[in-house]
């Protein structure tokens, strides 16, 4: 074996890919100007392989997990690699070539090595604004893709000689915020030429046959660690049913099913039995299904490893076209997040029996996004408030579920800290606090809780709220005889009374009204009689349970007064539901 | 004869400097740490050394007393008081999911548990308007509540309190009178930085270290004068400068990071001597390796520090100034394994002192980086840290033999992967330093110190091609060498939003000076016969933008000349500017400085010039790619001053090892520091 066709060698490129990916994220958040980006962390980077496989990721969100695989093949598909010379970059933002929504722009960059096409560099981000029927691209009620802004199928937008002018031209002309946007295409195009530079570099240093010996040996050991891991989750066949609590348009539930069969070091999903595709954007299409589905795949093999397509070679999927989860033109996907997050929880709560200690019961799941729009006063100026909201996660073999934590979709996401929402916009936060009413659901290991962030409009002229909540009709479910948790929803205070939403497209409100989000409680994992008495009476003391729910839920009886557990009769009532023992 | 003295407090040693204020002249001394007592260990170490206290003019100290407290969760029990409806901020945090795919997470528990956090009616807007007066009548319940639980420290921290301190001084103030064994700190009093999460957290875990703390000074200061310590004891802050004890009491959570600022600080110092201002400075242990970047003589701070942070878990913040660190787990005991997947992997897991690495023989049976380096011959078995420690080289190989049998390799290729593996994971730590942060590399000469720095520093300064790569002297005690050069500092930092259009430049440099005013106040009674001097700074931002960056204010520069430095700076950070966009400003940091007369520690008496010296020993070295050679072995305090060789060569001392390439030069300067060009 040469010197440095070795396996340490090996190791060591495949750290350079890997911190190729890690450097083109930190190039793109750093060069972007969409706060989307650098602050909710919307957008995604990595390398693939000659055959579109991905060798190296860095996600923001896990929404991009399964993403850029589907994507490079639609334009390898639409050119053919012989129809593509070094220089070139490639643009898609449709969501039915593996895509999300039409505000993530997808590059993609052939690598090329002594005119061979070895690989693709791959951006996407999250643009603030990209045409469409209101600002920020995602109508509420939208019924086509039309409304939600430019369409960019698959073309180049640049090539040796430079960026395109007519594609800069089109872009300028069919958004609102033409230099942000410009903005982020620069940023992903410096992203994607990070990425192809530092391929490049291993190339000419390691030189190429080692280089390609590295893709195959990230794909392959992706691939045994996924394969060992399923082999210890029992073979069976496993279902889940659920709905999605409306489309934006209506609130009429969505069916939607996933049958998974786990056959040794192997698993299988159907989606057959889903609902047909929403007339509203809760859609989503199979790039966004892939990506909820790998996110599962990550967390039930080895969540800590970085992310490669090996991983997801033991994974096949059936998806029925033209499904809610497998849009197709024209329908509308601006909130694809929202399906996906369910796509997502779908395939969670059908494994979540086989793998208790990676899989816990059922999240608050949805990022509750709320808008409050407006004209602010002192100003004159419009402002958009949009967060992503923290919520509760399920109890799990583990322990209980963790209180106040961002969604699944996203991933090192943070909230917005109360002092800078109120120097940016107009309004008071009354209160940001843990839904201790709500509780979590019971259990022996309880689900973590939800939050409450109310807000009052503090010095507009006029205003309107709007917001896309999962879980206003359906709860986070229970594993292994817990109790589920509790509803997002959305509350908005005027003068005319309380309006507690899930979905809404726009709320008129003035200046002293009053928004509150609150997110749900994580579902409870076992029985709640088996939960010890002194973690429920810590949990009195510390305000997570009442007096009531101690007793209803839990079975045990304190004393308020000296704040003790009553031993007897917390037997005995326990005894009287059927505790065992 | 007048003194100035550092000690700094390590793991495994406590360390002493003493700098003759005269002469220049140095002289270190060592003893074992002694955990339990952790002051003993600084008396032993200064009747070790031979101090005489009543000469010593200052003695400065570094501490591991509170990211110990905090580590092993041994600090108060500690309260909170919120503004009414921010009971939860702590534990709410910012909710983010670093470990993303670990769909059943954990999230960093609250060091105030909700039971002990209690709300007040008070309310004031992000102008600092009063909305809700503070409700002091509410607050003796409150002190009941918290004489009752058996509170031992108190945290406040109100929303907005950057922008009006008054209530939470309030606030404070009455608690303070209704609980006067209690340590209280308003979040005010440590910063005036805005973000409610970051800022209750630091005042929390300043809380929950103050009474342990407090003893330890009180205790050391007193014990130390008792011993006849004529100047004033000053505490190593993470700050890069020194506080006085009384300070450090009230603000510890400035020691955070104590001993390793002592480390950056010595080699900013090292630099200005020998015309580097900017320095990468590389500190390898037995566990972790830190990483550091010294811009224009200056170490450089950051207030997003965060304890117990990794990639994959948000830790606790700590929104005071820290030198800018990062920390990677590869050190000397860094254990080499076999993932699922059949990859080899080396650290985050140490194998400490105990049982340590395999050559020990104290049990260990997993190979660690410094066994590879022993079977590689860059490790002398008969001169382990100066011969102190008798290691077996056969159980390294051992080790590595049954690793190795997993892999397919023999020990020697398998001790080659291991330093090359733990040698990308530094040059990836190193290029977060400086590449991340829009900094070339080979615009900085790499520092080396810590046991293992200087046997990495040849290899990683090759690959990142940085100038040279310097080994000072005294790199044993390097921390506590930086700490007797450090300066006392006091940072004041402000939050306030304010676009720069719409303010005069003469409101500015009201704000600043009236900031400096505060800093010169708590520098108090040692600015006599020193001069105080300020350095300005503000973190500017493009409206509509989250990020920020820091840039410098010289008194008198107007607000254009401000903005163009900002707009530079954000091309530099951020490789793009938007010259139409607004700017706001929006946090102004001042760090005041006693600046004293410069002392300059003399270089180690170095052999004759002319003397050439006596080869130490001969032994193969396997430099991986570079090829096995027999290597030439100097003893270090053999080399003369302008001593110059040509690699393959290893030059060992008591403390460390440093290895110099084929076809690198070895120089020896005036100052006693190994000078490796790379060629």
């Amino acid at each position: 074996m040469p010197a440095e066709l070795d396996p340490f060698t090996i190791e060591i490129v495949r750290d350079k890919l890997s911190a190729a990916a890690d450097e083109m994220g930190v190039v793109l958040a750093r060069t972007s100007m969409s706060p989307i980006v650098y602050e909710v962390l919307d957008f995604a980077c990595g390398i693939t392989d000659a055959k579109a496989q991905v060798i190296a990721q860095t996600n923001g969100l896990t929404l991009f997990t399964g993403t850029f695989g589907p994507q490079v093949r639609s334009v390898v598909e639409k050119f053919g690699v012989d129809g593509m010379s070094a220089g070139d970059v490639f643009a898609t933002n449709i969501p039915y070539d593996g895509g999300t929504h039409t505000c993530d722009v997808c590059l993609i960059k052939p690598i090329f090595l002594s005119g061979d096409v070895v690989g693709f560099a791959v951006s996407v981000t999250h643009w603030i604004e990209i045409g469409g029927s209101v600002p920020g691209s995602i109508p509420p009620d939208a019924t086509e893709i039309y409304q939600e802004g430019l369409r960019l199928p698959g073309v180049k937008v640049a090539d040796a000689g430079g960026t395109s002018q007519t594609i800069l031209d089109l872009i300028t002309a069919n958004i609102r915020l033409p230099v942000t946007g410009i903005g982020d295409l620069n940023a992903g195009l410096a992203a994607v030429g990070i990425g192809e530079r530092r391929v490049v570099e291993a190339c000419e240093r390691y030189g190429i046959e080692l280089v390609g010996a590295t893709f195959e040996h990230i794909l392959e050991h992706g691939e045994r660690v996924a394969r060992a891991a399923l082999r210890d989750i029992p073979n069976g066949i496993y279902e889940a049913n659920d709905v999605i609590d409306g489309d934006g348009i209506t609130d009429d539930p969505i069916p939607i099913k996933v049958t998974v069969t786990v056959e040794d070091d192997s698993l299988h999903a159907d989606f057959t039995g889903c609902a047909p595709q929403a007339r509203g954007p809760i859609n989503c299409a199979t790039g966004a299904l892939l990506s909820a589905c790998k996110t599962v795949v990550r967390a039930i093999t080895d969540p800590g490893a970085k992310s490669n397509d090996g991983f997801f070679r033991p994974l096949t999927l059936t998806i029925p076209p033209g499904t809610v989860f497998s849009a197709e033109p024209p329908a509308p996907t601006g909130w694809y997040y929202e399906g996906a997050s369910c796509a997502n929880d779908l395939f969670w709560k059908a494994l979540a029996p086989a793998v208790p200690d990676k899989l816990g019961a059922g999240s608050y799941m949805s990022l509750c996004a709320a808008y409050l729009i407006g004209t602010e006063r002192e100003t004159g100026e419009l402002f958009v408030l949009a967060e992503p909201n923290v919520g509760g996660w399920g109890g799990s073999a583990v322990g209980d579920g963790v209180s106040a934590l961002i969604a699944t979709t996203d991933g090192d996401t943070y909230n917005f800290p109360v002092e800078v929402v109120e120097t940016r916009y107009p309004v008071l936060m009354e209160r940001y606090e843990l839904d201790t009413e709500s509780g979590g659901g019971a259990g022996l290991h309880r689900g973590g809780l939800g939050c409450v962030r109310e807000y009052r409009l503090y010095g507009v002229d006029a205003a309107a709220g709007y917001g896309s909540c999962s879980g206003a009709q359906r709860t986070p479910w229970p594993l292994a005889g817990g109790v589920a948790g509790s509803h997002n929803f959305l509350e908005y205070a005027r003068e005319s009374g309380r309006h507690r939403v899930g979905r809404t497209p726009r709320v008129e409100l003035v200046d002293g009204d009053r928004a509150m989000v609150v997110t749900a409680a994580g579902g409870g994992f076992g029985d709640p009689l088996e939960r010890d008495p002194e973690r429920v009476l810590d949990d009195l003391i510390d305000g997570y349970v009442t007096l009531a729910r101690a007793r209803d839920d839990y079975g045990v009886v304190i004393d308020p007064g000296p704040m003790t557990i009553d031993r007897a009769a917390t037997r005995e009532l326990r005894e009287s539901r059927g505790a065992s023992s | 004869m007048k003194t100035r003295v550092a000690t700094d407090i390590g793991g495994t040693f406590t360390d002493l400097v003493r700098l003759d204020e005269a002469t220049g002249e140095l002289m270190l001394a060592k003893s074992a740490t002694t955990p339990d007592e952790l002051a003993k260990g600084v008396l032993d170490v200064v009747e070790q050394g031979g101090v005489e206290l009543s000469e010593v003019a200052e003695l400065s100290h570094g501490t591991t007393i509170v990211i110990n407290t905090l580590t092993e969760r041994t600090g108060a029990r500690t309260g909170l008081v919120t503004t009414r409806g921010f009971r939860d901020v702590l534990e709410i945090a910012r909710g983010n999911r670093p470990d993303m795919y670990n769909l059943v997470p954990s999230k960093p528990t609250p060091f105030v548990p909700r039971r002990y956090r209690y709300e007040v009616t008070e309310r004031v807007d992000r102008h600092g308007t009063v909305l809700q007066p503070l409700a002091i009548g509410e607050l003796d319940e409150i002190a009941a509540a918290i004489a009752a639980a058996g509170i031992e420290a108190l945290a406040i921290c109100f929303v907005h309190a950057y922008a009006h301190p008054e209530h939470e001084r309030a606030c404070r103030d009455h608690l303070r009178d209704r609980l006067p064994d209690i340590a209280v700190t308003a979040s005010s009093d440590v910063t005036r930085e805005w973000r409610e999460y970051e800022r209750t957290s630091t005042a929390v875990l300043n809380s929950y270290v103050q009474p342990r703390v407090g003893r330890y000074v009180d205790a050391l200061e007193a014990r130390l004068h008792e011993r006849g310590l004529a100047g004033p004891l000053q505490i190593m802050q993470s700050n890069a400068g020194t506080a006085t004890a009384a300070a450090a009491r009230g603000r510890p959570i400035y020691l955070v990071e104590s001993g390793p600022a002592g480390g950056v600080v010595g080699a900013a110092r090292l630099g200005q001597r020998i015309g580097e201002p900017n320095v990468l400075y590389l500190d390898i242990g037995g566990t972790t390796a830190k990483c550091s970047l010294i811009l224009d003589g200056e170490p450089t701070t950051t207030t997003e520090y965060r304890i117990e942070g990794r990639p994959d878990y948000a830790g606790y913040p700590v929104m005071v100034p820290v030198v800018d660190i990062v920390e990677i787990g590869a050190g000397g005991g860094s254990i080499a394994w076999v993932d699922q997947g059949g990859s080899l992997r080396v650290g985050p897991r140490s194998a400490g002192a105990e049982p340590g690495p395999a050559c020990y023989a104290r049990g260990g049976d997993q190979p660690t980086v410094t066994d590879a380096k022993l079977l590689a011959g860059v490790l002398d078995p008969d001169y382990f840290l100066g011969g102190t420690v008798a290691v077996q080289r056969e159980l390294s190989h051992e080790a590595l033999s049954q690793l190795g049998q997993q892999l397919g390799h023999d020990a020697r290729e398998l001790a080659n992967g291991i330093v090359r593996l733990v040698n990308a994971n530094m040059i990836n730590a190193l290029k977060l330093v400086s590449v991340r942060r829009g900094y070339d590399p080979r615009d900085f000469v790499l520092v080396a110190g810590g046991g293992g720095g200087p046997m990495h520093a040849a290899a990683l300064g090759a690959e990142l091609r940085v100038k040279r790569v310097i080994v000072p002297p005294f790199s044993g005690v390097f921390s506590a060498w930086g700490m007797c050069l450090t300066d006392p500092r006091v940072d004041v930092i402000q939050t306030r939003i304010v676009r720069t259009s719409s303010v005069e430049a003469a409101e500015i440099d009201r704000l600043f000076a009236a900031m400096e005013g505060e800093a010169a106040s708590e520098l108090g009674a040692e600015r006599e016969a020193t001069s105080t001097s300020f350095a300005r700074s503000v973190d500017m931002r493009y409206q509509g933008q989250e990020h920020t960056v820091r840039v410098p204010v010289d008194p008198g520069t107007s607000i254009e000349a401000v903005e163009a430095s900002f707009h530079a700076e954000h091309r530099r950070a951020y490789t793009f500017d938007l010259d139409e966009t607004g700017i706001e400003f929006v946090t102004f940091h001042v760090a005041g400085f006693v600046r004293r007369d410069g002392v300059e520690p003399r270089p180690p008496a170095l052999p004759h010039a002319a003397s050439r010296p006596e080869v130490k020993g001969q032994r193969l070295v396997d430099f991986d790619i570079d090829g096995i050679h027999d290597t030439t072995v100097y003893e270090r305090e053999d080399l003369p001053a302008g001593f110059t060789a040509v690699g393959p060569l290893v030059v060992e001392e008591p403390t460390t090892t440093t290895l110099v390439h084929p076809a690198q030069t070895l120089l020896v300067d005036e100052a006693g520091n190994l000078t490796i060009e790379l060629g």
